[in-house]
């Protein structure tokens, strides 16, 4: 095994200090919202992990066009460490989410496009394990990875856009064109950029050291593989 | 313009042969029918539905009833070449695989299409209204048309694995979701008699999600199918 890059074990050091800097912050910066009280604070992290979510799908569908195009394994991993990754966020925002829910919607779930988008995602990327579980061979895994990856998040995009043809009552925290959104005051608006920050970070560090481990895997199933010959 | 002949010469060889399987067969559409059938009449006991529920709920039943045969008939179409290695014969011909994959597309179409042209009329005996209405059946035309592309690219890649026959649906019912949503929501403007600007967005997505599987089929087909 090689050493750790020194840029990997910064980002490990930075996580971990910024993560509970980031939920001090939360608590003891922000001001608790006049209407929904401290359950509000949920948001943050909730917001966060949704966004960090997201970006690991993207980012695993990308890393299979670049397996496509090269063939070469590391793309793979990357993609691979990418959605479990990114499977864990969703299921963090998910969860957060109802925790908010149940005080102010009076409801653990509802059947609104983001929440129904984001759960849908979840089983697409689920089912994604349970394909790569059923192929014999890396390169199977990857090759068919990277194709269900891709067409995956591409319908992402229209399953929410077919959801929110219906009526939605999730909050706009950013608001685009029309319609009410959800206003913060500075220092929420400053929390709210560090936990996305943050978020990010912990997205990178942990897919990094996912891949690391995806090619330790790699290596030993060759050297197995190699040993049985 | 010979290359051109040859893709369109592949394509036809490729659907008439599956046509003719069926034909000779017959063992692809009467199983999705039956099994329609049977989910309808699980739904009726299931639901407790009662008929003014029924009605509304027709769209509803008509397109997961559908979305769960057509899976059997997507598993035989793909699965049928895989018994005596057909897979095998189709990967050694010299051919454009996408060719491949629209005719299976186009005959996995006109499969569960035909499944549905017989369900309509017994859809409007149980469910108590006329089901059998032109915009209805283009809705029909599309939504399928969108959903057996994709369904095709999915069985070949989940006829690949172990698991294969279960993993289908696990595959394609989240992807398949918004085209599911944008056809139920458009037959049931359609039965609720409403004019066509309410409902052209749904169209439009159907369309769009046509265009996108197919172009998904012509570019990924070949990629699934190497060895």
């Amino acid at each position: 095994m090689d050493k750790k890059p020194a840029l990997l074990v910064f980002l490990d050091i930075l996580s971990v200090i910024l993560v509970p800097a980031a939920l001090v912050l939360i608590v003891f910066f922000t001001p608790v919202e006049a209407v929904m009280g401290p359950v509000q604070k949920v948001f943050y992290f909730h917001v966060s992990a949704a966004w960090a979510g997201m970006l690991g799908f993207i980012l695993a569908a990308i890393a299979g066009g670049g397996y496509l195009i090269t063939r070469r394994f590391p793309w793979d991993w990357l993609s691979l460490s990418a959605i479990e990754v990114g499977v864990v966020f969703g299921l963090i925002a998910i969860l957060s989410g109802m925790v908010w829910a149940r005080p102010i919607w009076n409801t653990w779930w509802v059947w609104d496009p983001r929440l129904t988008t984001t759960a849908i995602m979840q089983l697409i990327y689920l089912a994604y394990f349970i394909l790569r579980s059923g192929l014999n061979t890396p390169e199977a895994q990857a090759r068919l990875g990277a194709v269900y990856a891709i067409v995956g998040v591409v319908t992402v995009p229209l399953t929410f856009f077919s959801i929110r043809l219906f009526r939605t009552i999730h909050p706009v925290v950013i608001a685009s064109g029309s319609g009410p959104a959800f206003r913060m005051t500075p220092r929420m608006q400053l929390a709210f950029f560090t936990s996305l920050f943050v978020f990010t970070i912990l997205l990178i560090d942990l897919v990094w050291n996912r891949f690391r481990l995806a090619r330790l895997q790699a290596k030993i199933q060759q050297e197995v593989s190699q040993n049985a010959r | 313009m010979s290359n051109i002949l040859n893709y369109l010469t592949t394509f036809w060889q490729m659907f008439r042969k599956d046509i003719q399987v069926e034909w000779r067969g017959r063992q692809g559409v009467p199983v999705m029918l039956v099994f329609t059938l049977l989910i309808v009449f699980l739904f009726n006991f299931a639901l407790q539905l009662s008929p003014e529920l029924q009605s509304g709920l027709a769209a509803g039943l008509l397109w997961v009833s559908l979305a769960f045969a057509s899976t059997l008939g997507l598993n035989r179409s793909i699965g049928l070449e895989r018994e005596n290695s057909g897979l095998d014969g189709l990967l050694l011909a010299p051919v454009d695989r996408s060719a491949i994959f629209f005719a299976k597309s186009l005959s996995n179409f006109c499969f569960t299409m035909l499944v549905a042209l017989i369900l309509l009329p017994i859809f409007s005996i149980f469910y108590q209204q006329n089901m059998i209405r032109l915009p209805l059946i283009g809705v029909t035309l599309l939504g399928l048309s969108s959903y057996t592309s994709l369904g095709t690219l999915l069985a070949a890649l989940s006829i690949q694995a172990r698991t294969r026959d279960v993993l289908l649906p696990v595959l394609l019912y989240p992807l398949a979701l918004p085209i599911l949503i944008a056809s139920v929501e458009a037959s049931r403007a359609v039965l609720d008699s409403q004019p066509m600007d309410h409902f052209s967005s749904w169209i439009y997505l159907l369309l769009s999600c046509t265009l996108l599987f197919n172009a998904a089929g012509l570019l990924f087909f070949e990629t699934i199918l190497e060895e």
